[in-house]
Formats: C-alpha cells, structure tokens, sequence
C-alpha cells in the first residue's frame, strides 16, 4: 500500500494529508490480508497523528469491473473508512474515499487536495462522472 | 440434485442455511473448523468437513468432498474481534480479514470448474459493512466480500450467479452473551423492533440460491429490520 504523501508540513504549517492508493493485487488472495492491514495502520497512525486521509481506489472496482481480488479491496477499504470515520467523529479525524474514473488523474488529484482541506469524513467522492446510474458503492 | 455447501456450519445461523437448503433437495456439505460440525451434519444427512479454511489443505478437504457438482456456495464462517481502532491489534485485524474474506475466496475460486451452469454463490456480508463502530476489520471483510461478489457476478455470468446477504444484529449465542442493556440499545435503532433470526437470512439464503432468483447476481440484500435507513 503506498503511502504517497503525509507527515510533512504543508507551506502554511498545515500538516499534509496521508494519501493511500493500492495498486493491482495479483492473483494471490493472501495479499489481501496485509493489503488491507497496512491500510489500517497507515490510517490509524495518520489521523491519530491529527492528519487526514485520502484513500484512492479505481472507480471501477467498487463496481468490481475488474479483477475480483482489486475489487475485494477496493470496498474493503471504503468499509474500513466508514469505520473509522464514525470512530473519529469525536475527536475529529478526517478520512474519506476519493473513487478516480478512467484518465481523470488531473481532477483527483485536485479532488484530494480539496476533501483533504475540508471537514468531510467518511465520504465517497467518485471522479469524472464514474459509476453514475449504478448502484451506491 | 447438486451439492450445497456450507461454511461455518456448526453454529446457529449455519446450521439453520443448511437445513434450509436441505429441504429445497440439495446434497448438503457442511464445513467448519468446530467440529462440532459433525453432530450437526449427522441430524441433518449430511456430509461434514472440519477443516481450517485459511490454509490450502483445509481448503483442498472440503473441495474433495464438495464432488463435481456443486450448486450452491454459502460462504458464511466469520470471526469478530471488535475493538475501537486505537485499541485493535494487527493481529487481530489481519484474523479477520484472512477468516472473513480471504477464505471464503480462496474456496470459492477453489470450486469454479467443480460449479453446474446455473450454480449459485451466496456471501455471508454484514450491514456493518458500511461501518460500524469497533468493527474497523470487521467492516472492511464485510465490505470486501461484497466487492468480490460484484467482481465475480461479471466474471462467471451467466453460468454461476454471485450474491451477498447483509444481516445486522441476528440471534446467535454471541449476541445472546451481550449484556441486555446493551442490546435493548441496539435493538432500538431496529425499526423492525426486534433482532434477527437465524430464519431470517437463512430463507434469503435459499432464495438467492433457488431458480426464482435465476435473474438476481452481484447484488446484496441487506436483512436487517431497517436498521440502513434508520437514524
């Protein structure tokens, strides 16, 4: 699970967002498990840090229009976030799912940056249009 | 008539699936780590497994006396180890998810040669997987299952059908242990006004798994008195 950014302080002394985005798992449904809890880790230590969290997950596989072990994580961590977010409603942890569409990297990154700096949590915000008129991932 | 298999099958709600799916004329196998699994197997004619489903000879056990023929798939064998996620352990976390989720994939992708055409996946999912506090793994199982079943309703179509089952809180010696209070509170948030029965999930089971739900796959029906839309 790579963390792609967090911990450092921004320009104006604001911490960073942790940023989470799994890659493609392979065949083997073992990586689901570390996958999975190194997310949680991830996460756990960020927000307990007083950072947020951004989990991007490939819109497509909360559909699970790709391979069935991507999909397994992909709503794994959407469930895990909407944990989180109710247990860190008190003391304010911040951490939503941002869903990116096909070539749409442009406007997920600027959708990260924008939840990130905002006072949602336990949000799923899906990117270029994706997965509209399907069900509620 | 083809073989239906059931996991976690020792326990209250597993128990009463298989029952449910022996009258609809299905061979059952019934597997667990319990082997407790056995007496029930006995009452109810059927074939029992005690095996260990997260490693690949508990896996391989099962699928041998699965046969060739399998009709029904009900991936119900499930753990919690709640904590709040300041307090929860890796260990415990990873538990979880590898007895939740992963190894009700691995048996599942285990049996896709072994699946008759019209053959039907039903994933034991929770209403705790769009969160629930204390259940950071328990959630993200949950959830995960979910996502695979959606992925596998597109893959297998239209020979095998895939589908989950959402309970919420359901009367097993687990909830009966809770403290009362506690669960008059929960049960309060239930516009049904009462907990599941293991007759509840048990005859959506059945439905997902019999012809009438022929035109039914990737979807997850959510039995849980309400308890989704209510405050």
């Amino acid at each position: 699970m790579p963390i792609l950014s967090g911990g450092m302080r921004g320009a104006r002394g604001k911490a960073e967002p942790t940023v989470l985005r799994p890659g493609p798992l392979g065949d083997d449904p073992g990586a689901l498990t570390p996958a999975l809890t190194d997310a949680f880790v991830a996460a756990r230590d960020a927000l307990e840090a007083g950072r947020a969290v951004v989990v991007v997950v490939a819109a497509r596989d909360l559909m699970g229009q790709g391979a069935p072990l991507d999909a397994a994580l992909a709503t794994g961590l959407l469930g895990m976030v909407r944990t989180l977010a109710i247990e860190g409603a008190k003391p304010g942890w911040r951490i939503n799912v941002v869903a990116a569409g096909e070539g749409s990297e442009d406007a997920v990154e600027r959708t990260v940056a924008t939840v990130a700096g905002s006072e949602l949590t336990g949000q799923l915000l899906q990117i270029g249009g994706a997965n509209l008129g399907k069900l509620p991932a | 008539m083809s073989t239906a298999i059931v996991t976690g099958a020792a326990g209250g709600l597993g128990g009463r699936i298989g029952e449910r799916l022996a009258a609809a004329g299905h061979e059952l196998v019934l597997v667990d780590l319990d082997p407790a699994v056995e007496a029930v197997a006995a009452e109810q004619g059927a074939r029992a497994v005690v095996a260990d489903l997260t490693v690949a000879e508990g896996v391989a056990a099962a699928v041998a006396v699965a046969g060739e023929e399998v009709g029904v798939l009900v991936n119900n064998a499930g753990i919690t180890r709640d904590a709040r996620a300041t307090k929860m352990s890796e260990a415990d976390f990873a538990a979880v998810i590898e007895i939740n989720l992963v190894a009700a994939i691995r048996l599942t992708l285990a049996l896709e040669e072994r699946f008759v055409d019209g053959a039907s996946v039903v994933n034991l999912s929770s209403r705790a997987s769009l969160g629930n506090f204390g259940q950071a793994n328990y959630s993200a199982s949950k959830a995960g299952l979910v996502g695979f079943g959606r992925a596998l309703a597109q893959r297998w179509a239209p020979r095998v059908r895939v589908n989950a089952v959402a309970p919420s809180l359901v009367d097993t010696p687990m909830t009966r242990a809770m403290p009362p209070d506690v669960l008059a509170k929960l049960v309060a948030k239930i516009p049904a006004g009462r907990i599941g029965t293991p007759d509840d999930v048990a005859g959506i089971v059945a439905f997902l798994a019999s012809p009438d739900a022929a035109y039914i796959t990737g979807q997850v029906i959510y039995a849980c008195g309400g308890r989704t839309v209510a405050p």
